[in-house]
């Protein structure tokens, strides 16, 4: 390996830096590494296969509609029962917000990062846009995917099915696709930035978004409506109408707005605390 | 110009630089010694502004450096050059710090160029030698053509050609005029390349010198005096002006007078000398005496108490070298 001479910089050329250019390296950051391809490409097959494997399933065991309750009909919601693949696409959505703070702490390349870049709410900004743009993107693919091959499924067995443009799926894919995406990945990211290791951080992450709430369904009613609700998951169950009205675990939709905005922005507001006083 | 001002940074219960004041003058390379453990990269993580001082102020060009607008074009730093995501190219990875600093593309092109990386700019960091790693690193430190550069332990690690590399490059920055703040715990490697010396123990400042000056002081020579009589020969020889460094029944470590001079006086005195051998301490065994008290782990059991070993093990040393 020989050494050349520097060609004499031409400092007139450089752009200052500032928050759009810390934006364009967050997302070199992102999209360079194979990693984060892999992951959104696991959100996405694994989530829409898992909800047309569950379709087809419930398409070969179902009676014929026709010969149904008119309780089980009202019953049955085609909007639903076509979303199991959320479970993949949202543990893979903590991933996702967990390593793309915890990889550089891991390489120990947040150094270089906060050297070249020292304002740090600066570099802190950007990845939350850039994560969190990126998670919408995995829900914009996932979402409408699990919705539509369920319907087809459905439709081809002679079940109840939902059309894309009904209010009610309207309202649930939008939900699903911005909220419930951006609560999961920029928690899991605030998370990250607190704990710094992949391993916690995700642990951590699980077991506030998905565990708390599953498990404590077993906990008395008391509990499920002064606490349970007011977690993040449940309460964007309530905003997409996966939770009935009548469930002690509804919220209204500005309560249940004010609720997620809040673990959202609080969470966020810790890590950025954190990250800014912290040394790395 | 770097500024250091009263700083303390304390981790846990130890302080890892404790009340350090330094400057560091632009437009020459000064290098900064010490011992394992003696706070050199804590120093650099606080010029960097990667890590808040317990209590005093850092500043670069007279600003803290979190408050710089663009601090690439002005600081360039290697500090740790093994901080690579694996799965990146040394394309991508420079890539995303020129962005950062809102460097034209072509930057990563020359820089990659500069050091020699070019044919494997495509290539996944994680297959890198560790010399190609600090090849990787220099050329992030040199993006944004920055006068100033910080390099912690540049050729820790290195095989022969790449010392001669980091060496090559240091001279040419100092002939290009820049500022180069340089650590190392190898006395040797300042030898060649430094103007100015700090010289840091246990978090404190122990010399700031010119190269020159350091040079003198550690070049200052003793003798050897191994005599049945040496007891007899001390008030002889410190009445002409002699220092006895160190004594024993049977030998003396005698400076300011030559080996000449001495076996004239135990001539004069009547006094048979076993052995008369003048050494001349190498600038390591110098910088081994400066900086042993402040050394924080030690290979040899004992306490500080034991600390008039450190001469023991200079002339050790300079015995090695002398054989």
């Amino acid at each position: 390996m020989s050494t050349s001479t520097l060609p004499i910089h031409d400092l007139a050329t450089d752009k200052r830096p500032g928050f759009d250019t810390t934006l364009v390296s967050e997302w070199t950051k992102l999209r360079t590494v194979r990693s984060t391809w892999i992951l959104v490409g696991l959100a996405v097959v694994l989530s829409i296969g898992f909800s047309a494997a569950t379709a087809l399933v419930i398409g070969l065991t179902s009676e014929p509609i026709e010969t149904w309750s008119e309780a089980d009909r009202v019953m049955s919601d085609p909007i639903t029962s076509s979303m199991p693949g959320l479970l993949f696409s949202l543990i893979l959505l903590i991933v996702l917000g967990v390593t793309a703070v915890t990889s550089e702490y891991s390489s120990r390349t947040i150094r270089t990062t906060f050297i070249v870049n020292p304002h740090r709410m600066r570099v802190w900004g950007a990845k939350v846009i850039i994560v969190g743009l990126l998670g919408i993107a995995i829900h914009a693919i996932a979402v409408p995917g699990m919705f539509l091959a369920s319907q087809a499924i459905y439709g081809a067995y002679g079940l109840k099915t939902a059309s894309i443009t009904d209010s009610d799926a309207i309202r649930f894919l939008l939900v699903a696709i911005l909220v419930v995406s951006l609560t999961y990945t920029l928690i899991s990211l605030s998370f990250a930035y607190v704990l710094r290791g992949t391993a916690s951080a995700i642990t951590v992450a699980f077991g506030f978004l998905f565990l708390t709430s599953n498990l404590a369904l077993l906990l008395p009613e008391w509990f499920q409506q002064h606490v349970l609700r007011y977690l993040p998951d449940i309460a964007t169950n309530s905003l997409s109408g996966f939770t009935p009205t009548d469930s002690v675990l509804y919220l209204s939709p500005p309560a249940a707005t004010i609720v997620v905005v809040a673990w959202i922005g609080g969470s966020l507001a810790i890590s950025a605390a954190v990250l800014t006083r912290r040394d790395v | 110009m770097i500024e250091l001002n009263a700083v303390t940074k304390r981790y846990g219960s130890t302080n890892a630089v404790d009340h350090l004041s330094l400057t560091v003058q632009p437009g020459q390379i000064t290098g900064f010694l010490g011992p394992n453990g003696a706070g050199k990269t804590t120093t650099m993580r606080l010029i960097l502004g990667l890590d808040t001082p317990t209590s005093g102020t850092v500043t670069v060009n007279g600003q803290p450096y979190r408050t710089k607008t663009a601090p690439m074009q002005e600081v360039g730093a290697l500090i740790d050059p093994s901080a690579v995501h694996g799965g990146r190219s040394a394309y991508h990875h420079l890539l995303c710090q020129a962005q950062a600093g809102g460097l034209p593309r072509h930057r990563v092109d020359d820089v990659l160029d500069m050091v020699g990386l070019s044919a494997v700019a495509g290539k996944k960091v994680s297959g890198f030698s560790l010399g190609m790693h600090q090849r990787l690193g220099m050329a992030s430190a040199m993006l944004g053509d920055p006068p100033v550069l910080l390099l912690d332990e540049p050729v820790n690690g290195l095989d022969p050609e790449g010392i001669q590399w980091i060496r090559s490059l240091l001279k040419r920055f100092a002939e290009e005029g820049r500022t180069v703040f340089v650590s190392s715990h190898l006395m040797s490697e300042m030898e060649q390349t430094a103007d100015h010396v700090l010289v840091i123990g246990r978090g404190q400042l122990i010399a700031d010198v010119s190269m020159t000056e350091f040079t003198q002081r550690s070049a200052k020579s003793h003798v050897e005096v191994v005599s049945v009589r040496a007891q007899d020969l001390i008030p002889h020889l410190e009445a002409k002006g002699a220092q006895i460094a160190n004594s024993t029944t049977h030998s003396l470590t005698v400076t300011g007078l030559d080996a000449a001079e001495i076996g004239a006086i135990a001539f004069e005195q009547g006094i048979p000398l076993n052995e008369l051998s003048p050494r001349r301490a190498s600038l390591e065994a110098a910088f081994m005496e400066l900086t042993y008290e402040s050394v924080e782990y030690r290979t040899h059991q004992g306490s500080a108490s034991d600390a008039p070993n450190v001469q023991e093990i200079a002339r050790e040393l300079v015995h090695e070298r002398t054989a």
